[in-house]
């Protein structure tokens, strides 16, 4: 088999693959703006009602104002435990290293509908059900797994010296952290918290058994949304979801380069 | 000259070292470790109690577990299709994570930007899509009537295919960066020494390349086949009755029977079965180099 | 005393290391160190990767904590003195610049640490030290504008700005190219003078070491191997290791044959007997030895040119090379192979598997321990 033959069909079953990835995202998006009633493909008409409905519906917007509270309180909590966390495991000698960064890994790989509902049965007498505090600190141990990798791999590629040369030279080793390798290793943590927030706000069945009754989150509308209606409205719901997390992932990009500039 | 040679022997002065510099690493890690233990491992715990002991001690709800027919078949079926769905999901994986590490910058950029695109629309939302493309009014089937193939709708959905299509969708950008992952550990100048040594670009891929990926290969599947498992939506959405797996049924024990002992029975299998995988990954492969080469 | 001491007892400190003991898990980083530096000496920590010169440096500023052992500076115990508290400078070989902060900026962060300093004298200082590696002009500039030599000026200045008794650096030429590398040596050896702090410098470049240090350790497997000034680790050196690591060297193995007094005779592989220097090991008839000959120490001559009182043998020439100002050959003495290095003019008549008759000074035979514990004796070539 030639080589640009091979090279050829690589690039035809990428191209396929890459399509039959992001082709049903496109859907999505497309009938968000659908001016027809019903769930088709290619939709009918561009319209924005089916935004102007959720902007409109009170049950909507309460939903994604959860949403927007328990992400960012779970992103929180796993930045505040999960960047010490990184540090211990990437600067420090500990004993048992890889049975302490699986069991922080641990969560991603446990079936969703297990946590959720340990999680339930552990919050009941706790009074944590039908609480956003409950529903963000249940997130916040699968967001950690997100910030720890991510922080961890910043830590190892930025140059240790710098802290030491800051620290030798006079600064207390606590000011070197927080003012020469944080804002290092700051685009890690970022990211990091990023997709903590995202894998919160697409979080399901923790937060249907949870928050699953008045105050839900948009997930949990989504969900009962998809089975019940057909009209376009999940879409439109799901494309806000979708703009946000481009949104904060933009935005974190953008912040990232300046300091790269200034900083290379 | 000066004296600089070993002077004379002086006695050992200092201890070991200072406990202040013993005890950071564990207090860093502490409160991440404290809370993981009470807001994931303390759960697990009490489930695994609560599916034992309702009234008094009992191991019935594993009884009719085992025994059941309804049981055994979603659990045969849960497997079943983690399975096909790994398998798939590794075929389409393997060229797109071969091609990300061969491309140079742009390109790879380019490409790995396009597959994580997927990860930022939820779950539900990528298995409704397909709900919409392989309706009896979608895309597909409108397609396929006006190109000629076929003159009556295709039932497309609410069976193995559409749950099939639709999880290897969703578990692609994964098993794609994971595999990219492992094959970028792979030394790329053993293909050159191979080639100049007169083997064709097929050949080494088939003799060098292919083999050292396979560690990767099985680790990827591994870690698929683990998170296919507990799949929820996808086979609720787009599947029959007949294509129930192990998630739902615990949902449905839970939420609706309300037969709680039952539901965390179920609930501890599933919990063994993927902790003893991801046991296994772990031995081999370490959970924590997964992400490694997916830095965004 | 040398005169460099004198002058610069003021500003240097006295350093030592007491029985410096460091492991990571199972294997020994540092294997009791103990070590005597004169203040405001020059002092290189030689050896290959791994030999424990890095972690040396490292629990000397304090970023390790031994397991066992002291470090005094001026006579005072710093072990438990945290790094940021012990008043050293530190130079790394990436520099280790602040990207955000200018050269000026640099240069002053150790007087924002520990000084309390007015701005003016502080602005003041600043512009002294940039004098001293010649980059006054280039304060207003960021690290990244500038080049690797440049940088590691910048890194000098800030190192030295507070005017520590202790300077130590990392293999701070490590990632120069030769040229700029040799320059930047000069450059920090008239520093040194200037200034006339301790210096503690970490390569595993043994010219670096010789040509800049007043006294070079070298490290080997843990453990200190020998100490002393460049000329006596490069012409008497005690053990097989560091007679290997400096410079080139014939290492031949022989059995005493003779000794006498002030005479000592072994008998080397081929058979032949040769006169050695005394020497300071003791020397047992019939007991196996090692000698050292340096190639640049024998002469070649195509003749038997003899005279009273050298040794002669003869050889024949394996392969010849040519350095530009020198030939490099390797004759064959029987069994042994001997390097031999002789100037171009001498050289440029010489053939492969010309018969030759090698001559030397007895002086120059030196004996070495067969086998100590400082040195590689399974690994060891005897060439």
């Amino acid at each position: 088999m030639s080589a640009t033959a091979g090279r050829l069909g690589l690039s035809a079953a990428v191209l396929a693959v890459l399509i039959y990835l992001i082709f049903p995202v496109i859907v999505v998006v497309a009938i968000s703006f659908s001016s027809g009633n019903f769930l088709v493909f290619p939709p009918p008409g561009f319209s924005l009602r089916w935004y102007e409905s959720i902007a409109g519906d009170p049950e909507w917007v309460n939903a994604l104002w959860v949403t927007l509270k328990v992400g960012s309180l779970s992103a929180l909590i796993a930045v505040l435990l999960g960047v010490p966390a990184a540090f211990a495991l990437v600067r420090h000698v500990i004993p048992a290293k890889a049975l302490l960064s699986a069991l922080i890994l641990c969560a991603l790989v446990t079936p969703p509908i297990v946590t959720a509902l340990s999680t339930y049965l552990f919050f009941v007498p706790l009074g944590l059900v039908n609480t956003v505090v409950g529903l963000a600190c249940a997130h916040a141990v699968s967001g950690m797994p997100f910030v720890v990798i991510n922080t961890s791999a910043s830590l190892r590629s930025a140059d240790i010296n710098l802290e030491r040369a800051a620290v030798i030279h006079g600064a207390h080793p606590l000011w070197a952290v927080l003012r020469i390798t944080l804002p290092i290793i700051s685009p890690g943590i970022v990211i990091g918290a990023i997709f903590a927030f995202v894998h919160s706000a697409h979080e399901l069945l923790v937060a249907t058994f949870v928050l699953g009754g008045v105050g839900k989150p948009v997930a949990v509308k989504i969900w009962s949304g998809v089975q019940a209606t057909s009209d376009p409205t999940i879409a439109a719901a799901s494309a806000i979801l979708i703009g946000l997390a481009i949104f904060t992932f933009a935005s974190a990009a953008a912040t990232q380069s300046l300091a790269k500039r200034r900083t290379a | 000259m000066t004296a600089l040679a070993e002077p004379r022997a002086a006695p050992l002065l200092r201890p070991a070292l200072s406990s202040r510099g013993r005890m950071l690493p564990a207090l860093l890690l502490l409160p991440c470790l404290a809370w993981i233990t009470f807001f994931f491992l303390a759960p697990l715990v009490l489930m695994c109690w609560r599916s034992l002991a309702s009234e008094g001690f009992s191991l019935e709800p594993y009884g009719v577990l085992f025994t059941s027919p309804l049981f055994t078949k979603v659990m045969i079926t849960t497997v079943r299709t983690a399975a096909i769905t790994t398998v798939f999901a590794l075929l389409l994986a393997y060229p797109l994570a071969y091609a990300l590490t061969v491309s140079g910058g742009k390109v790879r950029a380019l490409i790995l930007v396009f597959t994580l695109i997927p990860y930022w629309v939820d779950i539900i939302v990528r298995s409704f899509s397909w709900l919409i493309l392989l309706g009896d009014n979608g895309m597909v089937n409108k397609a396929l009537m006006a190109l000629g193939i076929v003159s009556a709708p295709l039932q497309m959905l609410y069976n193995p295919f559409s749950v099939l299509l639709a999880m290897v969708q969703i578990l692609l950008p994964l098993t794609t960066v994971t595999l990219f992952g492992a094959m970028l550990r792979i030394d790329r100048t053993l293909i050159t020494a191979a080639k100049i040594h007169g083997a064709s670009e097929w050949h080494a891929f088939r003799t060098v390349f292919f083999p050292l990926s396979l560690p990767g290969v099985y680790g990827a599947g591994l870690l698929v086949f683990v998170l296919a498992l507990g799949f929820y939506v996808t086979p609720a959405l787009l599947g029959s009755p007949r294509e129930t797996m192990i998630a739902q049924t615990i949902m449905v024990e839970a939420s609706q029977l309300l037969d709680w002992p039952q539901a965390s029975a179920a609930g501890a299998v599933l919990l063994i079965i993927t902790t003893s995988i991801a046991a296994i990954y772990n031995r081999y492969f370490s959970l924590d180099r997964l992400w490694g080469g997916s830095d965004k | 005393m040398t005169e460099f001491a004198a002058a610069a007892m003021a500003s240097g400190a006295q350093l030592r290391l007491r029985q410096l003991t460091k492991a990571f898990g199972a294997s020994q980083a540092v294997d009791r160190i103990s070590l005597d530096v004169p203040a405001g000496a020059f002092v290189s920590l030689l050896g290959p990767s791994g030999s424990g010169k890095t972690t040396t440096l490292n629990l000397i500023a304090g970023f390790l904590t031994p397991d066992a052992g002291d470090i005094l500076l001026d006579e005072r115990s710093i072990a438990d003195v945290p790094p940021h508290k012990r008043n050293i400078g530190m130079v790394f070989q990436s520099y280790s610049l602040f990207p955000h902060m200018t050269v000026a900026e640099n240069v002053g962060f150790p007087l924002r640490m520990r000084t309390r300093l007015s701005r003016q004298a502080a602005r003041q200082r600043i512009d002294e030290m940039l004098a001293l590696v010649q980059l006054g002009h280039l304060g207003t500039r960021y690290p990244r504008q500038l080049s690797g030599g440049q940088q590691q000026r910048v890194a000098m200045a800030r190192a030295l700005v507070s005017h520590p008794r202790l300077l130590l650096m990392d293999e701070p030429l490590g990632a120069l190219d030769k040229k700029l590398r040799e320059q930047m040596q000069v450059e920090i050896k008239r520093i040194h003078r200037s200034v006339g702090t301790t210096v503690i410098y970490v390569t595993h470049d043994q010219t670096e070491a010789l040509t800049m240090s007043d006294l070079v350790v070298v490290m080997h497997q843990a453990r200190v191997s020998q100490v002393g000034t460049p000329r006596v680790l490069y012409e008497a050196p005690a053990n097989l290791f560091v007679a290997d690591f400096l410079g080139d060297s014939n290492l031949l193995t022989a059995t005493i044959a003779h000794v006498s007094g002030d005479e000592l005779a072994v008998e080397i592989g081929n058979g032949e007997k040769i006169r050695a220097a005394r020497g300071t090991s003791a020397a047992a008839q019939g007991s196996r030895t090692v000698v050292l000959i340096r190639p640049e120490d024998i002469s070649l001559t195509a003749t038997d040119e003899r005279t009273a009182g050298q040794d002669v043998v003869a050889g024949t020439i394996k392969d010849i090379s040519y350095h530009g100002d020198t030939f490099k050959l390797d004759v064959a003495l029987g069994a042994d192979m001997l390097k031999v290095k002789v100037p171009r003019e001498r050289g440029a008549g010489m053939e492969r598997g010309q018969k030759v008759f090698l001559t030397w000074n007895s002086s120059v035979v030196r004996l070495l321990p067969a086998a100590d514990r400082t040195s590689d004796a399974s690994g060891e070539d005897e060439r």
